[in-house]
């Protein structure tokens, strides 16, 4: 050997420190303390607030808004913190299927960390909701998910004024901002012009105007009435430009694709483009197409289930209906939590395909987003 | 009868592995995932129009198909490599120290490697020659253990390995300065401190000796699709050899036999009994031990007491709406250090307050088409060395988080002269919270069992037989004997999956 190591004086002193790691360690080992390990840490402590998991919680207020809008209120069982913005799901059992849908959280994160309140608010719409307006009283039992999504305000990413454009319903995660803006959990400048048909349609439009402030301003836009204070028509960049006269702004937007499209053309033509047009996914619904049905096998831990699938329904939705107990959470494709792995069948993918690279190369579908053109074979997490 | 053989707890890098060599020895085998998606902390996420890498920065030890290296030698043998397309890292790092006013980029290749260091380090070229000469030696003696499977025969070791043997038991700093190398090459070498996480006066050289022997001679490789590709490769692989994994699956307890200790099911969150006498744990024994099993022997107690937890993890991930060239990003990997003392810095890394050390990624520079043109990805980390984060409350969470973010981001533009503040389009922070919550690590820590000197990967392998204290329980992954890392956690499970297919064979 051409080199030979030695730090020592003599080399067997190397040789020996050498042996001595063993017994050194099972020295360590045994002297330790015997006091009981630990079953929780600080961190993990923070992170179940931050990240409660499914949670249970008490139906305890329910407040009309409108003629088709309501808000729900939940005691929950355990404290939440949340960015003002975010949404969680909303599960329960209806008839023999148990039902999720998302909806973005009304209510402040504070309230939900030190009160353990949360609500969310509701419009009339379909399945879920008609069953919320028609059968749900104080007192029922739901399951409420995580906090999740990311249309908040990004202090690093987004400018500190934000152009809030929001359509009908799409209202609430403003609310919550600014909720969060006069509790001081959330800091930035908020500029809300809020698009309704008319002033019955405003949802928390008392609410809204008694938390103006110098950090939120606050405008609605009638598209089919005239009424004093307000705006009329759509939401034009003339308007835009008349509450947020320098285009120094993040413009976050929640409301009908129809709104992105136009309000996006607006600020456009204000320079207003790219990384400053934040939009909230809307969930994907039925599709236009003739219809049919097809056989769907699904798998689920070693419990193999068959049901009918139709071409114009999400697989997700498709399971739901037949009451199993399947993952969903942002049902607009983006989120991933329904991730299945397709065994086979063709599908046709809602929008643009948000799967991860590796997902499309295995074969990983997400149900919520994705139309049987066949019979289908999956294999589904349990939900 | 029992319907599995094992159980896997833990779809992560150590387990998936795990479960492959023990389908491979003909067990019938379960792993339970208590995530949607397998691989832990292997695993991709979309922002935007990006798909961020959650955790790999390169993948150490591949190679090449003609310069193979030891976890490509593995992937071959579970039968994944080829379902995954692979990528070669062009450069070794770049390592930026504000005290020594230190900026080097280093080269992958021992000769390239050794040439560079003498033109920032003239007269580094016998102390470099030496330190390769051990590196190599270090790691010729670690593949004859491994063929042994740890039953190293003590005449061979110190016959044919005499210089891993009296090195063996040193840190870094100590063989370093005994070979007299001069203090800015220590500096330069050393930059890779940070990945194995704990200081040079700590760290064991072999350990270190070892993992940069590896970087610089087989290069790093990375999936093109991100860790992920990685992580359902080998679900398909388990699945094609007549595994089962159940995702959204958790294990909350390892039940017991009464009569010999050992491990008789598992239970899961929904109070089902998967009945089973051998569990993999790709977990914390401070989880398993403290939380999973009753009944747990004072022996182990004082064992898992002594375990010293390394990093809690910080990572931030940008999607930037312009290219590295137009930002000024010029390499693929950096290292941002105050001092390349690695004690002090050590000391500095425990407060949120004074850390901002960090190692720091382009994929694009690696990868130009792994984001939109006109774009590029990155992603910052840094290790927390105490429980600090443990003293940020619920409500000061997503403050703290934002200026630690800010933090980095200003490091990384003064540092290095690019600027990408204005271009962020798409950001996501992990914080040992998330950590925590995304794995169940306490603390968040993502870096299992600190590789202090007394608990190093010498005597962890050395006493593998005697780490093994209960019957059916082995633990694969960054707690476990290889200690952390992702080619770590890879051997991890599989050791730890060969050692349960014979305690399977042995029980008949």
């Amino acid at each position: 050997m051409a080199y030979r190591f030695k730090k020592q004086i003599f080399g067997f002193m190397d040789l020996l420190r050498f042996k001595k790691m063993v017994p050194a360690r099972e020295k360590r080992l045994a002297e330790a303390p015997a006091t009981p390990l630990p079953k929780t840490y600080r961190v993990n402590e923070t992170a179940a607030v931050l990240h409660p998991g499914c949670q249970k919680a008490t139906l305890c207020d329910i407040a009309t808004e409108t003629e088709d809008t309501k808000t729900y209120t939940f005691a929950l069982s355990a404290p939440m913190f949340f960015r003002a913005g975010q949404y969680v799901t909303v599960q329960a059992k209806v008839g023999g299927s148990l039902v999720q849908r998302p909806y973005a959280i009304s209510s402040s994160p504070y309230a939900a960390l030190r009160e353990k309140k949360l609500s969310v608010t509701v419009k009339k719409s379909g399945f879920f909701s008609d069953w919320l307006f028609d059968c749900a009283k104080t007192g029922d039992e739901f399951t409420i998910g995580d906090p999740s999504g990311d249309f908040c305000h990004d202090g690093v990413r987004d400018r500190a004024h934000v152009v809030a454009l929001a359509g009908g319903s799409g209202v609430t995660p403003f609310y919550s901002m600014a909720q969060a803006l006069k509790e001081g959990s959330e800091d930035f400048d908020l500029t809300l012009i809020y698009g309704a048909r008319t002033k019955k349609d405003v949802i928390f439009a008392e609410k809204l105007e008694a938390l103006k402030s110098d950090k939120f301003r606050f405008v609605c836009v009638l598209s089919d009435e005239a009424a004093e204070g307000c705006e009329s028509g759509f939401i034009t960049a003339d308007i835009i430009k008349k509450y947020a006269p320098s285009a120094e702004f993040t413009a976050m937007m929640c409301g009908p694709q129809a709104m992105y499209a136009f309000a996006e053309k607006e600020l456009a033509g204000m320079g207003v483009t790219g990384k400053y047009v934040r939009k909230e996914a809307n969930c994907v619904g039925d599709r236009d197409v003739k219809p049919a049905t097809y056989r769907l096998v699904v798998h689920i831990r070693d419990q193999r289930y068959e049901t009918q699938a139709r071409a114009e329904e999400t697989l997700l939705v498709a399971m739901e209906r037949a009451g199993w107990n399947v993952p969903s959470k942002c049902r607009a494709g983006g989120c991933g939590y329904c991730h299945s792995k397709l065994v086979s069948g063709k599908f046709t993918i809602a929008g643009a395909d948000k799967r991860r690279l590796a997902d499309a190369k295995f074969g990983y579908i997400h149900p919520c987003c994705s139309y049987p053109d066949s019979d289908i074979e999956l294999i589904v997490p349990m939900g | 009868m029992e319907k599995f053989d094992a159980v896997v707890i833990g779809a992560g890098n150590g387990g998936l592995v795990a479960a492959i060599r023990l389908l491979q020895g003909g067990a019938r085998v379960l792993v339970v995932e208590k995530h949607n998606i397998p691989g832990g902390f292997a695993t991709s996420f979309r922002r935007g129009r990006f798909e961020f890498e959650a955790s790999l920065h390169e993948l150490n030890d591949f190679g090449t198909k003609e310069n193979s290296g030891d976890v490509r030698d593995l992937f071959d043998s579970l039968g994944v490599t080829d379902k995954i397309e692979w990528l070669q890292i062009p450069e070794a790092y770049r390592v930026l120290s504000r005290e020594e006013k230190l900026d080097a980029t280093m080269p992958f290749g021992v000769q390239e490697f050794i040439g560079r260091m003498e033109g920032y380090v003239p007269g580094s070229r016998p102390s470099m020659e030496k330190f390769f000469a051990l590196a190599k030696e270090i790691h010729a003696a670690q593949a004859y253990s491994s063929s042994v499977n740890g039953q190293t025969d003590s005449k061979i070791m110190v016959s044919k390995y005499g210089n891993f043997v009296r090195c063996g038991s040193y840190s870094v700093n100590e063989v370093l300065k005994a070979i007299r190398m001069p203090k800015k090459a220590r500096d330069i070498l050393n930059a890779y401190w940070c990945y194995l996480g704990a200081h040079c006066d700590d760290l064991s050289f072999v350990h270190y000796a070892s993992m940069v022997y590896r970087y610089i001679t087989k290069g790093a490789a990375m999936p093109k699709m991100r860790s992920h590709e990685i992580s359902l490769a080998m679900v398909e692989r388990i699945r094609e050899l007549g595994g089962e994994v159940w995702f959204n699956t958790e294990a909350v307890k390892i039940l017991t036999d009464e009569k010999d200790g050992g491990v008789a099911g598992v239970r899961l969150s929904d109070g089902r009994d998967i009945p089973v006498r051998h569990v993999i744990a790709n977990c914390a024994p401070h989880v398993v031990y403290g939380k999973m099993m009753d009944h747990v022997s004072e022996k182990i107690v004082r064992a898992t007491n002594a375990r010293k937890f390394a990093g809690r993890g910080f990572t931030m991930f940008l999607g930037l709406n312009k290219s590295a060239d137009e930002l000024g990003i010029e390499n693929h990997n950096y290292f941002l250090y105050d001092t390349m003392d690695s004690v002090r810095q050590y000391e500095r890394m425990k407060y949120i307050s004074t850390n901002s050390v960090q190692a720091t990624v382009c994929l694009n520079r690696a990868y130009p088409e792994c984001s939109p043109k006109g774009t590029c990805m990155m992603y910052f980390t840094t290790l927390y060395m105490s429980d600090d984060w443990g003293n940020v409350k619920a409500e000061d969470y997503f403050r703290t988080k934002e200026t630690v973010a800010k933090m980095m981001i200003s490091r990384f533009e003064q540092d290095t002269g690019a600027k990408i503040a204005d271009s962020v389009e798409e950001i996501a922070v992990a914080t040992p919270m998330t950590y925590a919550r995304y794995c169940g690590h306490p603390e968040g820590d993502i870096y299992g069992y600190e590789s202090q000197y007394w608990d190093g990967l010498m005597p962890r392998l050395l006493m593998m037989g005697e780490d093994h204290l209960t019957r059916g329980l082995r633990f694969a992954g960054g707690y476990s004997m290889r200690l952390s890392g992702y080619s770590s956690a890879y051997f991890s499970g599989d050791i730890t999956g060969r050692q349960t297919v014979g305690d399977i064979k042995r029980e008949g």
